[in-house]
């Protein structure tokens, strides 16, 4: 079977300052590999400082990686910092929904945004999928006039959700999206990504720190420490059995 | 003997059109040498209630309470003069946020040393300063921060968020308060920084016989080593008793809902179904509704609802609601 992702030796370097005019090479991740089927969770836990903000911004193509590939369904996407010009695939939702939607458009504007740049769908097009989009999502189709401030923190979740959503992606990237909600809420944006997996077959990259929420929904885990992978496996297996001390560690408390 | 007292804390907010009531009649006590948590979401008033304790909130809050008393003594009916003096001697404060309570133009040295109790007003000043910097040495290796120097010499900026929390409860533990209240001490670190200051907190606990209020949105943290939990939904309390009571057998709505989005409390959910969650979100403060404020998202909601239910205590577990979950027995 093809896997949905596939990521192979992937490393990326910061130039930091050292001294006057010397530049010094910092390696944020070496030789990242792992490989995800359709419809399957990856957790990627490790403390803070491990890299793995950056494992999210690599895979989403807000940064390019310096060697290694990423792999979508057999196609090379992005090749030693190469990237091929395409967002739709895979899309990423972000820790705090509240900033980083823009205040000044209504939801409807911003949706419609995404389908412009990415699609070549007429104007009839558009709408009849922001509305599908929407009530895909939990929100009503007259959402789409209201600006971000008249939502509460869980349905600005669930916009964020929309806006990945609509370019119909096959890996989301979710980078602390649920472990900062409150727990009721939390349950319920849960319920809708599990919902979402069963229905259209989405695979998840989750970056989390709240380990009972990631052997609840998570099929394989990736421990990254000083940007190395220490343990990857299934998360039973992992969770059960943790081989490396810094697993232990972390799994302990 | 019963450390603080808190009966019906009220606190409103006037607006221009009306009167938003963000807390309304909290009822809680605490002993001495107890840990207490105080759990609620975003905006059910758990800051509010802690600030007011202490008295830091500003003139546009409105606070009435029939009493609040710190070992007997009502600290409503003191002047703003004797209740400084009060709380600053006994009751000690940690913030949400640690890297913005922090002064940004001060360094850590001399924030620490600015809280230290009248450390040594005898004696000459050379050794008053040595003293004071003993004394600050001592308090930051008791937090568990192992390179005093650098950090001491450094700005809030400067600092992880790990280290800025633990600065603030050196801070907070230099005049060894009565009680500590913890805003959620932990929401910004991760799980092995979050355990640290937990097992900080606890070995106070349980060495200096301190009592603590934890304020948390998370359950299952507080859930080990709290002697009793309060719920509060909206600013109301809904459910209130020993820990253990409250997870054998929650008794109102809210909180079940609470346990059961834990995927480790909750026996027999197999790997990837959901989680039982209640429908809608928290109504805005403009838009209460009316009588028990879970009303419009509660399961079991009926006509009586829109009465706000009294609190019925039933051997030290309390609960507010007309219709709980399991009938007493008989």
């Amino acid at each position: 079977m093809q896997p949905t992702l596939k990521v192979q030796a992937l490393s990326k370097t910061f130039d930091v300052r050292a001294g006057l005019f010397k530049r010094k090479k910092f390696e944020v991740l070496k030789n990242i590999s792992f490989c995800i089927g359709k419809g399957e969770t990856i957790a990627v836990i490790g403390e803070t400082g491990s890299g793995k903000s950056t494992l999210a911004k690599l895979l989403a193509g807000a940064d390019n990686a310096n060697s290694g590939q990423i792999l979508l369904e057999g196609n090379i996407i992005e090749d030693n910092g190469i990237r091929d010009n395409q967002c739709r695939h895979i899309r990423m939702i972000f820790q705090d929904s509240g900033a980083s939607l823009n205040p000044g458009l209504t939801i409807g504007d911003m949706l419609d945004d995404c389908l412009q740049y990415n699609t070549d769908f007429d104007e009839e097009e558009r709408a009849e999928k922001i509305n599908s989009t929407l009530s895909k999502v939990g929100l009503l189709v007259d959402h789409q006039h209201y600006y971000p401030h008249m939502f509460s923190v869980g349905q600005l979740q669930r916009v964020a959700f929309a806006r990945a959503l609509i370019l119909d992606p096959k890996v989301m990237v979710l980078d602390e999206a649920v472990s900062s909600l409150d727990p009721s809420i939390r349950a319920q944006i849960v319920n809708l990504l599990l919902k979402l997996q069963r229905e259209t077959g989405l695979t998840y990259v989750m970056i989390t720190h709240h380990l009972s929420l990631v052997r609840h929904i998570s099929d394989q885990v990736i421990v990254l420490d000083k940007g190395e992978v220490v343990e990857y496996g299934l998360t039973e297996s992992v969770f059960n059995n943790p081989q490396s001390k810094i697993t232990q560690r972390l799994l302990s408390c | 003997m019963q450390l603080l007292d808190v009966r019906n804390l009220t606190i409103e907010l006037r607006t221009s059109e009306t009167v938003i009531r963000a807390v309304d009649r909290v009822s809680f006590s605490l002993k001495e040498g107890e840990v207490h948590a105080l759990v609620g979401e975003s905006g059910s008033g758990k800051s509010l209630i802690a600030k007011a304790i202490v008295g830091v909130l500003n003139e546009r809050w409105n606070i009435t309470a029939d009493r609040i008393h710190w070992r007997g003594v009502d600290l409503m009916r003191l002047t703003p003069e004797q209740r400084r003096q009060t709380v600053s001697k006994d009751i000690a404060m940690i913030y949400q946020d640690p890297s913005r309570c922090l002064d940004p133009t001060a360094k850590i040295f001399n924030q620490i040393a600015e809280t230290l109790p009248e450390v040594a007003r005898k004696g000459f000043f050379l050794k008053r300063n040595r003293d004071r910097k003993d004394r600050v040495k001592a308090l930051i290796h008791k937090v568990g921060i192992k390179n005093h120097e650098a950090v001491l010499d450094s700005y809030p900026h400067e600092l992880s968020e790990g280290v800025c929390q633990k600065v603030m409860i050196a801070m907070a533990i230099a005049r060894t308060p009565k009680l500590l209240i913890a805003d959620e001490p932990t929401t910004a670190l991760e799980s092995t920084t979050r355990a640290q200051v937990f097992r900080l907190l606890k070995s106070l606990n349980q060495l200096k016989n301190m009592s603590i209020l934890m304020i948390s949105h998370e359950l299952e943290e507080i859930a080990d080593w709290s002697h009793g939990i309060h719920v509060l939904y909206c600013g109301q309390m809904v459910e209130a008793g020993p820990t253990h009571k409250i997870f054998k057998q929650p008794r109102h709505p809210y909180t079940q809902a609470l346990l059961k989005s834990l995927p480790d409390y909750e026996q027999g959910l197999a790997h990837k179904e959901p989680f039982y969650a209640l429908k809608g979100t928290i109504p805005t403060l403009q838009h209460l509704p009316i009588g028990c404020r879970l009303g419009p998202r509660c399961p079991q909601a009926q006509k009586e609802c829109v009465v706000t239910p009294s609190l019925t205590k039933h051997s030290g577990h309390s609960y507010a609601c007309h219709f709980p979950l399991i009938k007493e027995m008989k």
